[in-house]
């Protein structure tokens, strides 16, 4: 299955690839994003089906840090370099299109 | 002077709103799934798709009428699973934090209906982020999941059948 690079899966490969070594756990990414976490979630889980990303459970006791553990995400080694790709290419049609308009409004 | 608000009338127009947004939803959901989706037929990723829309239209329109339960600690308190939004940063406001409280049930009742062990890591993953998100956008983030659940849960569903597929069949002993 292709993964299809919608607008919000852009932003949330966006937020990851900053620093692609760098967990990230659903709450951050949601502020990064602007993103609800109700829709994160299911790009994170598509991503992580893919390959492109890794996820794990923090290692804490709640109780003495007052807090549930977190989920953090992030980038594997493929799923970086396909990320760039993607976005790479998800960019250049929009591009090409804007230099062509640009390129018919000036001969026209 | 600010209007007094017939908290009545807010409930009701809560109410529809949401009743009419899930039942664009569903429809939505149910479209790109399958474009005859009124026939279920024996495709069983039909009837989960039906059964995810229905129980989570009806959670998602029962809680925006229904009142907030009792005040503070206690009566807000999941019961079962986990401590939910209830042990975590309240507010004041035991209003709010009672309808996010009724609304963190909804959504342990809604990860039933996902493949057991994503409904739990989904859970899971909700509860940990609602306890750490400020309140004021608590109830948004909860709407959020809530509204997601049901393609979440068909996409869950469907990998899973395939993954059991991939399995084969049981063999007996």
């Amino acid at each position: 299955m292709t993964l299809r690079l919608t607008v919000q899966v852009q932003l949330v490969l966006q937020a990851l690839l900053r620093d692609p070594v760098r967990e990230m756990y659903g709450l951050e990414l949601s502020e990064e994003t602007g993103l609800q976490p109700g829709t994160a979630y299911p790009i994170l889980l598509r991503l992580e089906h893919e390959g492109w990303v890794a996820s794990r459970w923090e290692d804490i006791d709640p109780r003495a840090e007052k807090r549930p553990a977190r989920r953090y995400y992030r980038l594997t080694a493929g799923g970086a370099a396909a990320a760039s790709a993607a976005l790479a290419g998800a960019r250049r049609p929009k591009s090409t299109a804007l230099h062509r308009l640009a390129e018919g409004g000036g001969t026209a | 002077m600010m209007p007094a608000i017939d908290p009545r009338e807010e409930r009701r127009k809560k109410r529809g709103r949401a009743a009419a947004l899930i039942g664009t939803g569903t429809i939505l959901v149910s479209s790109v799934f399958q474009p005859g989706w009124w026939i279920l037929g024996t495709n069983p990723r039909n009837w989960v798709l039906l059964a995810a829309g229905t129980v989570v239209g009806t959670a998602v329109a029962a809680s925006g009428g229904r009142p907030p339960r009792g005040r503070g600690r206690g009566s807000g308190r999941v019961r079962g699973r986990g401590s939910g939004p209830a042990g975590h940063g309240r507010d004041d406001n035991d209003g709010a934090v009672g309808a996010a409280a009724h609304r963190w049930r909804l959504l342990a009742m809604v990860s039933r209906l996902m493949p057991r062990s994503a409904g739990r890591r989904w859970l899971a993953e909700a509860e940990s982020l609602l306890s750490e998100i400020a309140p004021v956008r608590r109830a948004a983030a909860i709407r959020s999941y809530l509204l997601s659940a049901p393609l979440l849960a068909a996409t869950m569903w469907a990998r899973e059948v395939l993954r059991r597929a991939r399995l084969g069949p049981r063999r007996p002993g």
